[in-house]
């Protein structure tokens, strides 16, 4: 599916003491199959602007358009698209309230009109993209499961809805080290089984480099940068004067190059930065 | 070895799961934390380490074995608005622990409920406020400021209780990184400059090596108790999926690919000037 956001303006509580504007005439375009991560420090619009894809909210002024539908429309054309879009907020797992975890990832599609069959088969395979033997927890009760199964939980609900389009709003939070690098691999295999357009809003910037292709920064409600994500990540100033910490990787480079080694700065994943850092050791 | 503040003797405690089954969540804890450690607990989601947490201000009784806080066990109802006294908490979620309408009157919302005469009161939010760096924002809604912020309001509120420690529940898991930086920050002043007792539970090994002792937990036992330089590089709390701290992971890369660095990095800075050292003596050709 096919997103483009229009001069998207968002504000809260207009008209009160409490009006805060959180969008200011946001353009962006994302293509169809493309993994996106959107950062900012917070406050700058993320969860709103990801909220507006997903059909959640009206515009204050401009709008977001879904194969070319707005996404907010009372039509069923907007409907139909909203429903390609999977939306997973931050702690999804505070929305569940089925009483087995086959219900539960089984609401989505049930409501989708699907027969027991598939509806059986989605749940199975939603169950396994998240890592979880869907045998043994079928029938658990939701509640009953650690945090981190209960995150994969939630997600595989929205998983299992086949979407177009998932949008994940800080989809580690609160998971230890183990479960946050299990879960965005899986998620990975999932972006790369399906081509479905990937968009994941963090302000864990070392998680996001391995993830996404491009990176959009939002700042007070604007995007101030958006490009390919050793671009944006490995620009250590632009991060700072936004707000947000450069990724680690990025803060050593720079700090050996403060240092007088002649490394470049933009190396992202741990590989490129050890062997940045051998190859000057070698020379 | 500073006098014993918190000390726990074969703590267990069990809870029953929805189906009826006992599940242990903490078997035979036996710690002691002395006055003005900065102490951090690390482990697995599951390991206990919340639930341990918990008994140390009596908001969890032990199924067995004893807490005793500061001399006084928490078995001993009369004892508990004492605890909870010099015991403060710091949860996860800012939003979830801020209350009243401005800052100060949520600043104040602890010592008003232990019945603190109104002058001192004032005393104490100010003071309370300034040791956050929050005084400006004194009359803001604190659903207005920013997460960082809204927490270093809640250790404010804490403060203001006049606690001997305070404990950090994952106190920057959903803040950006400039409130990570901020709440770091502070938590490292009030216990280096108060001389607070303090536990700070963390899934980052980065915020770990800023204590001075790191506690490892798995399947409700402390299976590791020691300074960080020890405990976060050791491979078997390795094996528990916790992660090191990035530069002792990059420096681990970096051994095995035949650069020669000492263990104990655990630092970015730490890391360059090793390098840098080594770097130098390849370039003037001493010996690796």
């Amino acid at each position: 599916m096919h997103i483009r956001v229009e001069s998207l303006t968002h504000i809260y509580a207009r008209g009160t003491p409490a009006e805060r504007v959180a969008l200011r005439g946001v353009d962006l375009e994302i293509e169809p199959g493309e993994r996106v991560g959107i950062s900012g420090p917070t406050g700058s619009g993320k969860s709103t602007l990801v909220q507006h894809i997903a059909g959640l909210l009206t515009p204050a002024a401009g709008r977001v358009l879904l194969d070319g539908v707005p996404a907010h429309a009372r039509t069923p054309e907007a409907r139909a698209r909203r429903r390609q879009v999977g939306l997973a907020f931050q702690f999804p797992e505070a929305q569940m309230f089925e009483v087995t975890v086959f219900r539960e990832v089984a609401f989505g599609p049930r409501h989708l009109g699907l027969n027991a069959d598939e509806i059986a088969a989605r749940v199975r395979w939603a169950l396994e993209m998240v890592g979880l033997d869907p045998d043994a927890f079928a029938d658990r009760v939701p509640f009953a499961l650690s945090g981190g199964e209960m995150r994969r939980v939630a997600l595989a609900g929205i998983l299992a809805l086949k979407p177009q389009v998932l949008i994940l709003d800080e989809p580690t939070a609160g998971l230890d080290p183990r479960g946050r690098a299990d879960i965005l691999a899986r998620l990975r295999a999932w972006q790369e089984q399906t081509g479905a357009t990937f968009i994941l809003v963090s302000h864990h910037l070392d998680e996001m480099a391995g993830l996404v292709d491009r990176v959009v920064l939002l700042a007070d409600g604007q995007v101030v940068a958006d490009g390919p994500t050793r671009h944006i990540l490995g620009d250590g100033d632009r991060l700072r004067s936004v707000g947000l910490s450069p990724p680690p990787g990025v803060v050593l480079l720079e700090a050996l190059r403060a240092a007088g080694w002649p490394v470049r700065t933009d190396a992202l994943v741990i590989e490129e930065i050890i062997s940045e850092i051998v190859r000057c050791i070698e020379r | 070895m500073p006098t014993p503040f918190i000390q726990t003797r074969a703590l267990e405690y069990t809870y029953f799961a929805e189906d009826g089954r006992a599940i242990p969540a903490l078997r035979g804890i036996d710690l002691t934390v002395g006055r003005g450690e900065f102490v951090a607990l690390v482990g697995p989601n599951g390991s206990g380490k919340s639930t341990l947490a918990r008994h140390f201000n009596a908001l969890l009784l032990p199924t067995a074995g004893e807490v005793w806080v500061d001399g006084l066990s928490t078995a001993d109802p009369r004892q508990v608005q004492a605890i909870r006294q010099r015991v403060g908490m710091v949860f996860q979620n800012p939003d979830n622990q801020l209350v009243a309408g401005t800052v100060e009157e949520d600043v104040a919302f602890g010592p008003e409920n232990l019945g603190v005469p109104p002058a001192e009161i004032r005393r104490r939010v100010d003071e309370a406020l300034e040791v956050v760096g929050m005084t400006a924002y004194r009359h803001h809604p604190p659903h207005m400021l920013s997460g960082g912020q809204k927490q270093r309001v809640a250790i404010a509120g804490a403060l203001a209780t006049r606690p001997h420690c305070i404990i950090f529940d994952e106190p920057t898991s959903m803040l950006d990184a400039e409130g990570r930086r901020q709440v770091l920050q502070t938590v490292r002043q009030l216990n280096a400059e108060l001389g607070l007792t303090v536990i700070l539970i963390t899934q980052s090994m980065d915020e770990a090596a800023l204590a001075r002792r790191v506690l490892v937990m798995d399947g409700g036992q402390i299976v590791r108790d020691g300074p960080p330089e020890e405990v976060l590089e050791d491979p078997e709390v390795e094996k528990l999926g916790l992660g090191q701290p990035f530069a002792a992971e990059v420096a681990r890369r970096l051994r095995e690919r035949g650069v020669p660095l000492p263990s104990g990095l655990l630092t970015v800075e730490a890391l360059v000037a090793a390098l840098t050292e080594t770097h130098r003596s390849y370039a003037v050709g001493l010996p690796g």
